[in-house]
């Protein structure tokens, strides 16, 4: 009988995390072990004059740019973040020395007599100031069809422009990590999504041969993004240390640093401008993307790209011209966090079919209907749409789920209920995939297989799954597969463990040389098979001008938010969300429905109660008790349901899903919102402030 | 390391209170957040601890002639626990923090702490409680409102404890109270209202109407609700916008992390209008 | 300060600076790693442990407060039955996913139940308001909790 790849079974790694014996790598314990302390940048842009130390007791040190044996910028997409500060500082937070040493108390005593002398300068704040001055770190265009001729022609055009805040991602494990030599290797171990990431910044920064560094994966405790390029500045740090002290060095945030100084989600401004044929329809669409990057770039340029290669969401637009920019401020360098740029520009296209219909007159969803994608559609990059699009079946069963147009006739004032569509785009942007260039390894010891991979499990269930499609592919328990343990040193390259690629890239590696080695099983007792990831031939992508298939392939959905809201205090209460998406084949339903609902919690939150502003480059909510994201009772009862559409080079035909809920939810929401009040709704998080200034009209 | 007092009754307290001057610590929640360093340290304290908690004194909860007795050190969990509290004071407590937190927090805490959000306040200063204070020579009652001098600040003096809270045992006809926070879970509140009413013959015999986390100290003006008593519940309804502007000049709020001035003092006057249009 | 208490059950004596975080003791004097500091602002419960009991944050407890009282960690409670059903539940829900918030969660649960062993929807979910998870959305928590339930039928 064929087994369901489907059907629930239990996380394979559920029972040491549920009683506690799971060591994450503050529980680590290490001989002779210093700890480590950062010294940051109190001021948002300055000269550093003078730094006076006081008096070091033996057995503590100081460890700053004057110790890196190698080069002094983490190594990202644009290597532009000093490992230490060197001779200025940009924002407030940034990493300028370490003191060192064996007792946490005196660690802290050194550090509160460490004087920096600044001279400081005029900074940049805002998004606003910075596009009028100009500080862009990244300029991006790409254009479908004719867009300029059309605007030249089209009499009737509508602007509109919509803005979103940060986000923390508030992993429940903070940054942590770790280091020490052992006799002339350099081993890291930490909370972490891209071990290769981490191996090859110290390869910059310590100037060892390859051979010589083993990045070591621990039990990470959440990650969202947050621990994708992040980890690489940290390992550079205690590493540093461990060369100078010649210990093990730890290094463990606790959470109003991991605030202070870790990567965000990009604050961003949308403008659009559209064009309408002689039925309404959109013709041709202007957009304008600017995130802030903060001081330093980074890996900001991949997640614009991602951000603006998502801008047209799931319509059809015959002319589109897109400019995205990263902009320069002395704030926190923003980063990677799940959606990758995309939520952004996804809220804003939903937001804006939304306000066009609602102008317009007509009904959103029938509006949106008008123009949906469909196979050998043209993507905005002029790529192609390849696989079936289920929008409409996923549609109807989300209406009717929802009983959305009921609602929407019977709902009184106050009441509100809001349908987004979108999609994501599988695996790394454009050429990425064929760069990184994974590679995994199965390693068959008699009827034990070991899967090696430097894909990580971080809460989203990747060994579970991982092993899942190993053991149904060879036919045997899943007890008989073995994560092998994420070592650099012990493991291939098969990538970082970002977007939302470890189960469709890696795990259809591994289904590939899974069926292989079912071919060879019973060759010899012992043997290896490695595979290393193909870019599907007939995909295309100028990496120059932005044209092309984007993505191999994407994954879709549809969500419905019902809201209430207090007119005496503008509380938003969100009472249900019914969610429809197609993923290719669940890997696994429960656990994708996990992933599902903690996705959609997090676009919750985004869109509703997370604040985070900053003044004068300094943070307003610096810790969980002015940084709020959901508890339990802040969330409704979130269904989930899947529309089934197997992706041929998907394993089992799994696709891209991750990211998607965290995507797909903020704009339900704000629609629920904008419906409920009959106003527009521009800015993310609606927050009960920002609503009573709405529906008093300011 | 920290010098530290654990008595083993109040008189001994009170004179360690005497002889030295101590930050006394009860269920520490607050105390132990605001003096807190970081990762794997101890909070930084700068006088010695007077550790109270434990003092069965300051534990009980008993009524005495028409008045509840609620010791200092009770645990929230423990008030709401409790048949003789009024239910809404229950509710009311109900609402704060976490249950993790409400396990170890004491009633007292809430009162020292002399947050203009602590979430006790509002019903202690509707019903006019009273604090009694001790030092090693004697006792002094104080009314709730002269208690909190201010933000952060009481008038409780450095050789002396907070021991009880005394509220009177009386249910009111009307009780309504609505907190609101960044989010529904444990959060830090943002504006609160209390109201409670008595009510014969349609007519409002006593009522009272205390406001959170928008001025300094809790709002309430006695001057306002007596132009209320005797007043028809639909006079009530016809002057609730103009009542509710009377209290627009009390409302001194504030803009910080979890909220906006504007909408604090905006949402207050709306609660306070609801208050009285629901009656 | 020389603190006795009794830890999983034991006696145990310690002496040590009063007001040392009991987060910080249990992790650093007695090793015991299934009290994790999340956010040491009682913001995420991730250091819950039971206190005669009842669930705490220790990052909010000075150790001298401790004196005398019976403490709880995961280290202990996992021998008990109570503890086996909450596992169940909690396996069979898909309660856990990063793990770094689980130990608070079953600490909060078992503290929620012996007080209500009965709870309806909207009370579980205020008993465990006061512990954050990131990955889930609670949904499946909150099931976990139901299936505890039903599991560990008469043991609280």
């Amino acid at each position: 009988m064929k087994e369901n790849i489907s059907k629930s079974i239990l996380r394979v790694d559920s029972r040491k995390k549920i009683n506690g014996e799971a060591k994450y790598i503050s529980d680590w314990k290490f001989d002779n072990v210093l700890y480590a302390k950062t010294i940051r940048s109190t001021v948002a842009k300055a000269k550093i004059l003078s730094i006076t130390l006081p008096e070091i007791p033996a057995g503590y040190y100081i460890v700053d740019k004057n110790e890196v044996p190698g080069i002094n910028r983490m190594q990202t997409v644009v290597s532009d973040h000093p490992v230490f500060a060197e001779n200025d500082v940009q924002y407030i937070g940034q990493p300028i020395l370490l003191v060192v040493g064996p007792d946490r108390e005196i660690i802290y005593s050194i550090v509160a007599k460490i004087e920096i002398q600044y001279k400081e300068q005029e900074a940049l704040f805002t998004l606003e100031e910075a596009e009028k001055k100009s500080t862009v770190f990244t300029d991006y265009h790409y254009r479908k069809g004719e867009p300029e001729t059309v605007f030249q022609q089209s009499g009737q055009l509508i602007e509109d422009e919509f803005t979103t805040g940060y986000q923390e991602h508030v992993y429940l494990e903070p940054q942590g990590i770790a280091a020490e030599f052992k006799e002339d290797t350099l081993f890291v171990y930490g909370s972490m999504q891209c071990p290769f990431y981490v191996k090859n910044a110290l390869l910059d920064t310590m100037d060892l041969p390859e051979d010589k560094i083993r990045v070591v994966q621990t039990i990470t405790g959440g990650a969202f993004g947050g621990k994708e390029e992040f980890p690489s500045l940290t390992a550079c740090h205690v590493a540093i240390a461990a060369h100078k002290t010649r210990h093990p060095i730890m290094m463990i945030y606790d959470r109003s640093e991991d605030i202070l100084c870790s990567t965000k989600r990009h604050p961003s401004k949308i403008r659009y401008k559209v064009a309408f044929d002689k039925n309404n329809q959109v013709l041709a669409l202007d957009v304008d993307v600017l995130l802030n990057a903060g001081a330093y770039n980074g890996l900001s340029p991949a997640v614009l790209q991602r951000a603006i290669f998502a801008a047209g969401g799931v319509y059809n637009i015959p002319h589109i011209n897109v400019r995205g920019r990263n902009f320069m401020t002395n704030a926190v360098p923003s980063g990677a966090y799940r959606g990758f740029g995309a939520p952004q520009t996804i809220f804003g296209i939903e937001m804006l079919f939304y306000n066009i219909a609602v102008k317009l007159g007509v009904d959103p969803l029938e509006y949106k209907m008008r123009h949906l994608l469909k196979k050998n559609d043209p993507t905005s990059t002029g790529g192609q749409i390849r696989e079936e699009v289920k929008l409409p079946e996923i549609i109807k069963k989300v209406i009717e789920k929802s009983d959305y147009y009921n609602k929407l006739k019977t709902n009184k004032k106050y009441q509100g209920i809001g349908i987004s569509l979108f999609l994501h785009g599988c695996g790394f942007t454009g050429k990425g995939e064929s760069v990184i260039n994974g590679k995994i390894t199965l390693e068959k010891n008699k009827d034990i297989v070991t899967l090696k991979v430097s894909s990580v499990e971080m809460g989203q269930g990747a060994e579970t799954a991982l092993r899942k499609i190993v053991a149904q592919t060879l036919k045997i328990p899943i007890e008989n597969v073995i994560y092998g343990e994420v070592d650099t040193g012990l493991v291939p390259d098969s990538g970082p463990t970002v977007a939302s690629r470890t189960t469709m890239i890696v795990g259809g590696l591994l289904r590939e040389t899974a069926m292989e080695m079912k071919t060879r099983w019973n060759e010899t007792e012992q043997f290896e098979i490695s595979k290393r990831y193909e870019h599907p031939k007939y995909l295309h992508w100028d990496d120059d001008n932005f044209s092309g298939d984007a993505y191999p392939v994407y994954s879709w959905g549809a969500n419905v938010a019902e809201v209430e809201i207090d007119p005496v205090s503008y509380e938003i209460t969100i009472k249900n969300i019914e969610a429809v998406y197609d993923v290719g084949v669940p890997i696994d339903n429960r656990a994708l429905k996990g992933q599902m609902q903690g996705g959609i919690a997090q676009g919750i939150g985004w869109a509703t109660i997370e604040v985070m502003e900053s003044e004068n480059g300094k943070l307003k909510q610096s810790n969980l008790t002015d940084y709020k994201v959901p508890t339990s009772m802040d969330i409704p009862e979130i269904h989930c349901s899947f529309v089934l559409n197997p992706y041929e080079f998907g394993p089992f035909g799994a696709k891209c899903a991750g990211e998607l809920p965290s995507v797909g939810v903020p704009p339900a929401v704000a629609e629920a919102v904008a419906n409920a009040l009959n106003k527009t709704i521009n800015h993310l998080p609606i927050t009960p402030e920002k609503l009573m200034e709405i529906d008093n009209g300011n | 390391m920290v010098e530290a007092f654990r008595p083993q009754n109040l008189i001994e307290a009170l004179y360690i209170l005497s002889e030295n001057e101590c930050t006394i610590i009860a269920g520490g929640t607050d105390l132990m957040v605001q003096r807190a360093r970081g990762f794997a340290l101890k909070p930084d304290f700068v006088f010695p601890l007077l550790f109270i908690e434990h003092l069965s004194e300051l534990k009980q909860i008993y009524n005495n002639s028409n008045e509840i007795h609620i010791g200092a050190c009770v645990i929230l969990t423990d008030i709401m626990q409790n048949e003789i509290i009024p239910e809404i004071f229950k509710e009311m407590i109900g609402k704060m923090a976490s249950p993790p937190t409400r396990n170890m927090a004491t009633i007292g805490g809430n009162l020292c702490n002399a947050s203009p959000a602590g979430d006790t306040l509002p019903y202690l200063y509707a019903v006019n409680a009273k604090a009694i204070l001790q030092n090693a020579n004697g006792v002094r009652t104080v009314p709730i409102e002269e208690f909190i001098t201010g933000v952060k600040k009481t008038c409780l003096q450095k050789n002396e404890i907070l021991t009880d809270i005394i509220i009177p045992d009386k249910k009111f006809d009307v009780n309504i109270y609505k907190r609101l926070g960044q989010r529904k879970g444990m959060s830090l509140t943002k504006v609160s209202l209390l109201g409670l009413a008595d009510i014969s013959k349609n007519r409002i015999r006593d009522i009272r109407i205390a406001l959170g986390s928008i001025a300094p100290t809790i709002v309430r003006s006695s001057d306002i609700e007596r132009k209320m008593i005797n007043k028809s519940l639909d006079e009530i309804k016809q002057i609730s916008y103009e009542i509710s502007n009377q209290y627009d000049k009390l409302i001194k709020p504030i803009d910080d992390a979890r909220s906006t001035a504007k909408y604090r003092k905006k949402v207050s006057l709306n609660l306070i209008k609801h208050f009285l249009e629901n009656l | 300060m020389v603190i006795e208490f009794y830890l999983n059950n034991e006696k145990k004596k310690i002496d040590i600076d009063a007001s040392a975080r009991l987060l910080d003791v249990l992790r650093e004097n007695f090793g015991l790693t299934s009290v994790k500091e999340g956010c040491g602002e009682g913001e995420c419960g991730a250091c819950v442990v039971l206190v005669n009991g009842r669930a705490m944050n220790t990052c909010m407890i000075p150790v001298a407060s401790i004196m005398g009282k019976s403490i709880v960690t995961m280290e202990g409670y996992k021998h008990t039955d109570r503890y086996k059903a909450i596992e169940t539940g909690f396996m069979e829900a898909g309660s856990v996913q990063c793990g770094f918030c689980t130990p608070g969660f079953v600490m909060a649960t078992e503290s929620l139940l012996n007080q209500n062993p009965n709870p309806t929807d909207d009370e579980i979910k205020e008993g465990l308001s006061g512990n954050l998870c990131r990955c889930t959305g609670y949904n499946m928590i909150i099931q976990g909790v139901r299936l505890a339930i039903e599991k560990g039928a008469g043991l609280w």
